[in-house]
């Protein structure tokens, strides 16, 4: 009989039922929509900001120990320790592995530049680059390199090849100085190059020569030398934990800070593993990343709370009319000796079955909407997020309640007697 | 001073009302819709209640059928004092012991007749078709079972209604105007099922204001202020 009455009453009132149904089911859309964009706007923003380049810079350790006597610090200007190129692959072994990227190893120098045609030789600043280099790690193998790194570079002809001697690219804005092609042949230090690529990059590169790691590294007669490292890591937007100074955390609290893919954790592992190092985040990106993703999150919680509460209005009015129009039907059911828990079950019910349609439905639409947007901003959908169902069915009960749950209890408060002489 | 009647039906006395008041507050002050009413319904009697409107007729059968509250006195019911009574109790009270039948019919619009009547199952403990059938058919409407309310004429309607107060076999039925929408033909029809129900050994206390439907009536009182200030037996004349 319950479900009978249930079923028999969900299909009367069309029109309000219809009215609330909608309320409901664009609020959990938008809810849905929001914490879909909500949760995956850190790793989209992530690989958004993963094209303005490296989050953590490496150098080694002995250029950041200042040495001072007598209050003046003698340390070389040009401070000559290098990292080893072949260290980089332990880079590869730390705990958050997968979450590196990319590595660009640089070696800067200055070599002496001549063209093929007589001319005066040039010193100009070089640097020793991986362009497409295969780091090999146990049965594994990434491809890594500057370019990648820097993704704004534009290049006219192609890379030199990592392990030739004899290639190198060069800056567009010295091509155009020195009156260099793509294709040309040049001497460095009186070794004969051939340029194989002119680079745009808006910054110094544009002024510099750009060569294979091998080469620069053979020119300085520095093999293995790296002078740093470019690191492309995911990582997770700073918070409050993420700014502490592990050592001063508690056992459980420095174990979450490892655990957690902040760049200055990766930066702390990246030093475990090469005890030389010295590895720094890239402040001005991971700071930033973690303000706009703040400002982005409480801009969602807003909207979708704003949207809770006009579903939740809607309901509470549409609610309202359909159950004061049926008053005599509960003084009835009361008049029979329904308890009020009864009827109060039973509009409780009806509310709630609509709600969980309505929600399920606000779901899908919720998802299609996040999917959409995801596309349109970030140029990837945003999945189908199952442990959003839950949350969603949740909200539309918690809303659709919350809007019935005063006409219900009001009608349910007035005497019986009352609304049975009204007239119907 | 309380009115005091005693019946000379029966020797139980099924309802008794003792000292009943009843005030509603207004933004002139207590309105006082029943004053100190003194009442012994018998078991098995038939009691009409008349009076012009705002007597406190309806109020007194609310409290009757624990529907309200007095401000004052008592209300003992097949022996139990129902004033002590929780909000629960009274809701299982209400279901074992009183059958309401209601001017307005009161019909669920979208349940049949039958589902209407196994409602009223349902609230009781629990339904039983084929006896739902069986009152439909005692009321001269088992084929009507699958009609909804509005196939069916007034007069079917308060059928319906009496086959729903009766379901549950309760001792009480409160009747409010049971005739009062009704054409001459269907009235004719509820007053025979009433009077069978009144042979049958039902106590019936009747709201109306059709001094014939009244005449039907073992014991006829009249409420005036909130007052009783008549009451009349079918074989004698007015006591006061």
């Amino acid at each position: 009989m319950f479900f009978r009455l249930l079923l028999e009453s969900l299909f009367r009132q069309r029109r309000r039922k219809l009215l609330a149904a909608t309320a409901i089911l664009l609020g959990t859309a938008t809810v849905t929509a929001m914490l879909a964009i909500g949760t995956s706007v850190g790793d989209k923003l992530n690989h958004e900001l993963s094209s303005y380049g490296a989050n953590i810079l490496v150098t080694p350790k002995a250029d950041t120990l200042d040495v001072v006597v007598g209050g003046v610090s003698i340390r070389p200007a040009t401070a000559g320790s290098y990292l080893r190129e072949s260290d980089l692959t332990k880079l590869k072994g730390i705990f958050w592995r997968n979450n590196i990227l990319n590595l660009s190893p640089e070696l800067p120098l200055h070599a002496t530049l001549t063209q093929a045609q007589p001319s005066q030789p040039a010193t100009v600043p070089a640097l020793g680059l991986w362009f497409h280099h295969t780091l090999h790690y146990g049965t594994e193998s990434y491809a890594m390199g500057a370019p990648a790194m820097h993704r704004w570079w534009r290049l006219q002809g192609a890379w030199p090849a990592d392990a030739a001697l004899d290639q190198a690219a060069i800056g567009s804005k010295l091509a155009a100085q020195m009156h260099i092609a793509p294709g040309d042949s040049v001497a460095l230090n009186g070794e004969p190059v051939r340029i194989t690529g002119i680079v745009s990059s808006g910054d110094a590169t544009d002024r510099t020569l750009l060569l294979p790691l091998a080469l620069a590294q053979k020119i300085t007669g520095q093999p293995d030398a790296v002078r740093r490292v470019e690191v492309q890591a995911l990582t997770k937007p700073e918070d409050a934990l993420a700014r502490r100074n592990p050592d001063s955390l508690s056992p459980a609290l420095h174990d979450r800070w490892y655990c957690s893919p902040y760049a200055n954790s990766i930066a702390y592992q990246i030093q475990e593993a090469l005890p030389n190092a010295q590895a720094e985040p890239i402040r001005r990106i991971t700071q930033g990343e973690g303000t706009i993703l703040q400002r982005i999150s409480g801009l969602m919680w807003l909207v979708a709370l704003a949207a809770l509460l006009a579903a939740s209005f809607a309901v509470a009015a549409s609610m309202t009319t359909a159950i004061l129009e049926r008053k005599q039907e509960i003084g009835l059911m009361r008049a029979m000796g329904a308890s009020q828990f009864s009827v109060a079950s039973l509009f409780f019910a009806e509310t709630a079955l609509l709600s969980l349609l309505s929600g399920a439905l606000g779901y899908l639409l919720g998802s299609l909407l996040a999917a959409r947007v995801g596309w349109e901003i970030f140029h990837s959908t945003i999945a189908f997020n199952p442990v959003l169902l839950p949350a969603a069915l949740g909200m539309a009960l918690l809303v659709s309640i919350a809007g019935g749950a005063p006409s219900v209890l009001r009608t349910l408060g007035m005497q019986p007697a009352a609304v049975l002489r009204e007239d119907g | 001073m309380a009115t005091i009647l005693q019946s000379a039906v029966g020797s139980e006395a099924l309802i008794h009302l003792h000292g009943l008041t009843r005030e509603y507050a207004s933004r002139a002050g207590a309105v006082r819709a029943l004053d100190q009413v003194t009442l012994t319904i018998e078991r098995g009697e038939w009691v009409a209640v008349m009076g012009p409107s705002g007597s406190g007729k309806s109020t007194l059968v609310n409290i009757l059928g624990c529907l309200d509250q007095p401000t004052h006195g008592s209300v003992r019911i097949a022996g139990t004092d129902v004033h002590q009574l929780s909000r629960q109790e009274l809701d299982r009270f209400r279901a074992e012991t009183i059958g309401f039948i209601f001017q307005q019919f009161h019909l669920i619009p979208y349940l049949t007749a039958l589902e209407n009547i196994l409602l009223a199952q349902y609230f009781h403990s629990m339904t039983d078709e084929d006896e739902a059938r069986r009152a439909l058919a005692s009321v001269g409407l088992g084929d009507r079972a699958t009609h909804l309310p509005s196939q069916l004429s007034g007069g079917e309607q308060q059928r319906v209604c009496i086959a729903r107060a009766l379901i549950n076999q309760p001792p009480i039925l409160l009747a409010d105007e049971p005739t009062g929408n009704l054409d001459a033909a269907n009235q004719e029809i509820v007053q025979e099922h009433l009077r069978t129900l009144h042979r049958a050994g039902h106590t019936i206390v009747m709201v109306t204001h059709d001094p014939e439907m009244a005449s039907l009536a073992d014991r006829t009182v009249e409420l005036h202020h909130g007052r009783i200030a008549a009451e009349r037996r079918a074989d004698l004349t007015a006591q006061k």
